[in-house]
């Protein structure tokens, strides 16, 4: 068990810079996800802690010790590959223990280990089968036995789950969950499915080309994220942006403007660019405001299309005319589409005009030049606590 | 070719109504039915033709290559197994045949003789001679996996600068003729050095195994570290890393994973090279004296059956054969573990 520490990392191949300055500090018995789109340096930094791969510059800390040159034998790490990486010349019990073979261990020692190792995945009974004779899922459990059969000081694991089916895949979840439960080791865990970076960690390190863009439980950077990048990565579907102005009074976008007090968003003056981002499931139906604490004033809309998902159901709303829809620009990022989530039993149809309000303490600000955060939230009713800036109010 | 109907079986029917229904006319009247024009209608699609065996056999293999593979692969290979085995048939009637009635033999041996594949190690101590062999073979062998297996992990597994010229100039070493090494190999296994006397007595490397081993591993090098390039490159990244987590390092790895997996290639190597320096001729007929006590191989104790007044042909094919049996065992044994390894491989990454 062990705290892990990565000082201003940076990775540079030839012309490329895959990770940039990344400083962490992860707490002993932890389980950090590090997640971001393909590219974004995730699986390398991880390398880095691995040794793997060593840093251009920076340093990496286990526990107390410097370990940025050391040999990835000599770091008590441990690691779940993607490609689960058994070696297929070997049977289950040389898998699991090829670790302890090459360490001096009694050979009773690696006996009752490996086969506490395979009780805790339940993989009893299959001690001498070859990983080829084996399920995905099976094998993953293999390569997870092998992992905590050294008793390793920190788990790395990279996209483990990637490559089983989606069932397996949520199941697999929750046994890493218990496994993390009952071993209280330090996790690091790579992937690039949020589903597995909320539903898991303690804490998500969301990266995007090469650089940390926020280190933050995950619920937070789900209702405060740090720029507009974390904002569109977390939460699925992702975030409705709309560009827009800040106005004398008012939030303008291109086809509405929100009443505010420009004084609840700070660093920011009239005249500046700026995007409103808010998730589908904080835009309601009109009929629905007074549920609301805090409505803004009504958008009037049409919906485009439908997407029933069962429990929920997705509405594009078209703010402008249908003419005016451009189909090759990135929709999530369109100023003419909203993105609307409600419930299944509402009564809504295709081609039908709408009026709907946003949730104003749900409504997150970014600074349209940098993608940096400016407000969660802009409640501004001077009735209330005077002036609350947005992360102050959460 | 296309057409569906088989020209033996409606041949009469379609002779009868070809004419009328075709849209190009005069060609269509077959009663002339030479060869070539036959040939034109069959690239045509039009098949139903009045035509000789030959004919019907072209048209059989156009429709069924497979019947033409299998004719073409009995042939080639019941040509290569007469060119390879018969001279072995051909040196067992020899070695049977008795002493002074070697003329005149075809098929069958004048007379039985069993007893010259003793004879043959009553005149000289053969044993000796293939012992020898034996041993400069497992050592060149040794030597070549072992060093051949660095190189083929350092080119087929690592990135550094220039890795594709050396690559290139190990294999245009193997481009030089063997013989271009002999007169400088020669005189420098002739010279004496200090710190060998002790290990040779005189200092020098004439007549030991190193003077065969040194320059046939050179020589048997290049081959080896292609073939073991290609297969160690195709080892899974994660294999590697895998193993340096779990404690090995990168020598460690390649040793417990990447050569273990890599198994059919190492024995390809191992035994391609095995059989070249064990039936090598030039320098082990060169670097020594011909005595089987000063490392002289095989082919020397072959050769020892040549005296000035007599050639013991019998006991010289006798002796081949017997020299051929540890190299046929070999190839049996790798063959074993080369099929096996194919099979049990299915590396997926």
């Amino acid at each position: 068990m062990a705290k892990v520490t990565l000082e201003n990392v940076t990775k540079r191949y030839d012309d490329v810079t895959a990770v940039e300055d990344v400083s962490m500090e992860i707490e002993d018995g932890e389980f950090v996800t590090f997640v971001g789109p393909s590219g974004c340096g995730k699986s390398t930094t991880m390398e880095t802690v691995a040794g793997l791969t060593k840093p251009t510059e920076g340093r990496v800390y286990i526990g107390d010790d410097d370990v940025t040159t050391l040999a990835p034998k000599d770091r008590g790490v441990a690691m779940v590959f993607q490609n689960i990486a058994l070696f297929p010349h070997m049977d289950v019990y040389d898998n699991i223990s090829f670790g302890l073979q090459l360490r001096t261990y009694e050979d009773e020692e690696i006996e009752r280990r490996v086969e506490q190792a395979a009780d805790i995945v339940q993989l009893e009974g299959m001690l001498d089968r070859m990983p080829d004779e084996m399920s995905g899922g099976q094998r993953q459990r293999v390569a997870i036995a092998r992992a905590i059969v050294r008793n390793p000081d920190v788990f790395l694991m990279d996209e483990p789950l990637a490559n089983l089916d989606a069932k397996l895949r949520v199941h697999m979840r929750t046994e890493l969950q218990r496994l993390h439960r009952e071993l209280g080791t330090t996790i690091i865990y790579v992937t690039h499915d949020q589903a597995e970076a909320m539903t898991m960690s303690d804490r998500i390190a969301v990266l995007n080309a090469g650089k940390l863009q926020q280190l933050a439980p995950p619920l937070v950077c789900y209702n405060e994220p740090a720029n507009r990048f974390v904002a569109g990565f977390i939460g699925s579907p992702s975030m409705n942006f709309l560009e827009g102005e800040l106005v004398d009074g008012g939030l303008e976008t291109k086809n509405f403007t929100i009443g505010i007090d420009h004084d609840v968003v700070p660093g920011a003056t009239i005249g500046d660019a700026i995007t409103l981002g808010v998730r589908p499931e904080d835009v309601h139906l009109v009929e629905y405001a007074d549920s609301l604490t805090d409505p803004t004033d009504r958008i009037s809309a049409r919906t485009d299309v439908l997407e029933p998902m069962g429990d929920e159901v997705f509405v594009y709303l078209l703010l402008a005319d249908q003419a005016e829809r451009s189909m090759d620009q990135d929709p999530a990022s369109s100023p003419n589409q909203l993105l609307m989530s409600v419930t299944p039993d509402t009564d809504i149809q295709e081609e039908q005009s709408v009026d709907v309000v946003l949730d104003r303490s749900k409504i997150h600000i970014f600074e349209t030049a940098t993608g940096k955060s400016l407000a969660h939230g802009i409640v501004d009713r001077s009735d209330q606590e005077s002036g609350p800036t947005a992360t102050e109010a959460e | 070719m296309t057409d569906p109907i088989s020209p033996r079986d409606d041949h009469s029917t379609t002779a009868s109504n070809a004419g009328p229904t075709r849209p190009d006319g005069g060609n269509s009247t077959r009663a002339d039915g030479g060869e070539t024009q036959s040939r034109v209608f069959l690239e045509d699609g039009d098949a139903e033709l009045d035509r000789g065996p030959l004919q019907r056999w072209v048209d059989d293999s156009i429709k069924n290559p497979d019947k033409v593979y299998r004719a073409m692969f009995y042939t080639a290979a019941i040509f290569f197994l007469v060119t390879t085995l018969f001279p072995f048939y051909w040196l067992l009637m020899v070695a049977l045949t008795p002493e002074g009635q070697l003329s005149d033999i075809i098929l069958t041996p004048n007379g039985f003789n069993p007893g010259a594949f003793i004879e043959v190690f009553q005149t000289i101590p053969f044993h000796w001679y293939v012992f020898n062999s034996f041993v400069i073979a497992t050592a060149s062998t040794v030597l070549v996996l072992v060093v051949g297996s660095l190189a083929g992990y350092a080119f087929g597994r690592l990135e550094f600068p220039a890795k594709v010229p050396l690559l290139l100039l190990v294999l245009v070493i193997s481009f030089f003729p063997p013989a271009a090494f002999f007169i400088p190999l020669n005189d420098l296994f002739n010279t004496s050095f200090f710190i060998l006397e002790p290990i040779t007595g005189d200092g020098t490397l004439y007549n030991t195994p190193g003077a065969m081993v040194l320059p046939l591993s050179a020589i048997f090098m290049p081959l080896a570290i292609f073939i073991l390039t290609t297969f160690y490159a195709q080892i899974p990244d994660g294999l590697e890393d895998a193993a340096r987590v779990e404690g090995t390092t990168r020598l460690g790895a390649l040793f417990r994973v990447i050569i273990p997996l890599s198994a059919p290639g190492v024995a390809t190597a191992g035994v391609l090279t095995f059989i070249a320096v064990y039936n090598e001729f030039f320098f082990s007929f060169l670097m020594t004296d011909g005595q089987p006590e000063s490392w002289a191989p095989l082919l020397e104790g072959i050769l020892a059956y040549q005296g000035q007044y007599e050639v013991l042909y019998h006991l010289m094919a006798a002796a081949s054969i017997i020299g051929v049996i540890p190299v046929a065992i070999l190839v049996i044994v790798a063959q074993e573990k080369i099929v096996s390894g194919l099979t049990a491989g299915a590396l997926k990454e």
